[in-house]
């Protein structure tokens, strides 16, 4: 399977009036084919802003993109004119979002929301878009499509909407979904079924999909890949399996650490991460989780890792995964 | 719908009923007597007492205010006391009504066209110096009094038309953009509407201008913005279609209330202009104590003011459906 998206030392930043935040610092990382990336992290690691930066969804100002290089299909999309960037926004790459309460305009129909792609990019009639719409939101679950094609947003509950939201994305059959947490803001049942419906449509259209999330439970029945992000940067990268049987950064083992298991000692405490990620605005000179690591030496204090370092196939950004290995195969 | 309507309409008599016993009361009771201006201040006690009892003012309130009640019912509001003397209210509202209505309409024309477009473009252009400069010009229109803006505007206007001022009786004869003070109205098709006009709007430009903005740069914060461009849409699609309706919402139910202000004429730009409308007839009548005119005037507005209301809350569901379904 070839590569379809290809991000190299991607950076972005944003001048407000506290200082240069720099929420992305040389990500790097890609998308074959067809597969699915997890992008795991917590909050204001980076995630969103990354994929929003590959979309130039960027506000400018205050955000910047000095640096970095985002090929699909032969062009560097952060190079394109305005025109072609636009071809490729919700036709080529598309995108959910994480709050279907406020992503779907309440002045415009659903029709009018899903058709304005169909007619944009597809250069439907109204009534073939129409059509299409009816379709789509037959695919996404939406009973009744027909008599609800002409609804408003607020006529309908959050996971519906999340639904129309993916109808919306899947429109132009794009090769690359990215969903940033789109069942973050839903409820656990809706969280399941919108999960399954994405699966079923991937397996349908064949798309590849970029999942967002900060919940590790969802991204292990998902991805075939994971990239764990922390302060700006991709600390650890793995197969899905690799991952969780043999994470290799010490943050990557706190979020593990972190949640709570169905198999463990009744009594046992969940272990949380010590301590705050660094001050975006201030980076440090080394490694960023350097202050609240465990196996912190003083090379870590003085150069930051590259994420090079690790197994086969299995890129970590730490000078010490070994006695991290170590450490944790003792337990 | 139609009970809504009904029920809001039920609630206009009982409004009608404290607004006139107040307005009443304090023509009645209030400071200054319209007999005693008619006749001027050496006016022999006698007559007054004739004329007062002619008119029916020596009756007890209850009495005068029953009365006034029972003709306004059948469609008479009296007369008026003093300038218009012996001249029905009735004739005088509806020769006056249309002037201001006319000038009104334009000076809201005007509102909204120059101030959407300032608010539309400063919200766009935020922080740079097309928006501090709308700002600055917006807050110059709010602050510059009207009494300050009338001799002005009027000055630097008649300049280009060759004023000749004859100082004597401050009568202007001048170029086609001014109608000279003291009755001289062309009605609404004509250019001398404009400059009354301009500076009724001033507020009016400011009101839109500032809420406009503030409109647009919170609805281009909004998820639903970032969705829209996510398409892939064009950026003045993503403005015109999905933004700025949702900014237009609040300038619709502003403009909705300021269409009971419609029948409200302006004091000062009335009298300045010579603009024979109902401000101009206010300001007449609150001088001279003619409180029959002023209290049809104030039953006026009210009306105007409810309507206005209700029309706000039957067309708001047209431009936002979350409120239509409700």
């Amino acid at each position: 399977m070839g590569t379809l998206l290809q991000v190299k030392d991607l950076r972005t930043e944003f001048h407000t009036q506290d200082g240069v935040v720099h929420a992305v610092n040389g990500v790097t990382f890609h998308v074959d084919e067809g597969e699915t990336l997890g992008l795991v992290g917590e909050s204001g690691c980076g995630k969103s802003v990354s994929v929003l930066s590959v979309m130039r969804l960027i506000p400018q100002p205050p955000g910047k993109i000095p640096a970095g290089e985002v090929m699909f299909q032969g062009r560097d999309l952060l190079k394109v004119d305005d025109e072609e960037i636009r071809s490729v926004r919700g036709n080529k790459i598309a995108m959910v979002f994480q709050d279907p309460m406020t992503s779907l305009n309440p002045v415009l129909t659903i029709n009018t929301q899903i058709s304005e792609s169909l007619e944009l990019h597809l250069g439907m009639t109204k009534e073939q878009a129409r059509k299409r719409a009816i379709e789509l939101l037959k695919m996404v679950g939406i009973p009744e499509a027909e008599g609800r094609i002409d609804d408003y947003p607020h006529q309908f509950s959050g996971g519906m909407r999340q639904r129309v939201m993916i109808a919306m994305a899947l429109s132009c059959s794009p090769q690359l979904l990215i969903a940033d947490e789109p069942t973050t803001a839903l409820d656990v049942t809706i969280q399941a079924q919108i999960i399954d419906i994405v699966k079923r449509l991937k397996r349908e259209l064949g798309m590849a999909i970029i999942w967002i999330t900060h919940d590790l439970g969802i991204i292990a029945g998902l991805a075939d890949r994971i990239n764990v992000m922390y302060a700006g940067f991709v600390i650890e990268s793995a197969s899905n399996k690799e991952i969780f049987a043999n994470p290799l950064h010490p943050y990557t083992l706190g979020l593990l650490g972190s949640i709570p298991r169905l198999d463990a000692a009744l009594k046992s405490k969940l272990t949380p991460i010590e301590g705050l990620p660094p001050d975006l605005i201030e980076m440090p000179k080394g490694c960023p989780f350097y202050d609240r690591c465990r196996h912190r030496t003083e090379k870590c204090a003085n150069e930051n890792p590259p994420l090079d370092l690790g197994a086969v196939r299995h890129w970590v950004a730490c000078w010490n995964w070994q006695d991290v290995q170590k450490a944790r195969s003792k337990q | 719908m139609a009970a809504f309507v009904i029920r809001r309409l039920l609630w206009l008599p009982i409004l009608l009923f404290f607004v006139s016993l107040i307005t009443f009361a304090l023509g009645v009771y209030g400071p200054g007597d319209p007999i005693k201006v008619l006749l001027g201040i050496r006016a022999n006690p006698e007559t007054i007492e004739r004329l007062r009892h002619e008119y029916g003012f020596d009756q007890p309130f209850h009495i005068q205010y029953l009365r006034y009640v029972a003709n306004a019912l059948q469609g008479n509001f009296g007369y008026s006391l003093v300038k218009y003397r012996d001249q029905p209210v009735g004739g005088l509202i509806a020769h006056a009504l249309p002037v201001t209505i006319q000038l009104n309409l334009v000076a809201i024309f005007l509102g909204l066209g120059i101030g959407v477009p300032l608010g539309l473009l400063a919200g766009l252009k935020r922080d740079t110096w097309i928006d501090l400069l709308i700002r600055g010009l917006v807050i110059a229109g709010i602050s510059l009094p009207i009494i300050f803006l009338n001799p002005v505007l009027t000055f630097i206007f008649s300049r280009r038309h060759d004023i000749v001022l004859t100082a004597a009786n401050l009568r202007f004869s001048i170029g086609p953009l001014l109608p000279m003070v003291q009755g001289y109205w062309d009605g609404i098709f004509s250019a001398k509407v404009i400059l009354p006009a301009f500076i009724e709007s001033l507020g009016i430009i400011a009101v839109m201008t500032r809420q406009m903005r503030a409109g647009m740069i919170e609805v281009l914060s909004e998820d639903y913005i970032r969705t829209a461009r996510a398409k892939g849409l064009r950026e003045r699609v993503v403005i015109v279609r999905h933004a700025m309706r949702n900014a237009l919402i609040p300038i619709a139910t502003i403009l909705g209330l300021m269409m009971g202000g419609l029948v409200a004429g302006s004091f000062l730009v009335e009298n300045w202009f010579g603009v024979p409308g109902v401000g101009a007839l206010a300001f007449d009548a609150l001088f001279s104590r003619d409180y029959y005119i002023t209290m049809a005037l104030v039953l006026l507005i009210a009306v105007a003011y409810v309507l206005s209301n209700l029309l706000v809350d039957l067309t708001y569901g047209l431009l936002d459906p979350r409120i239509r379904k409700a």
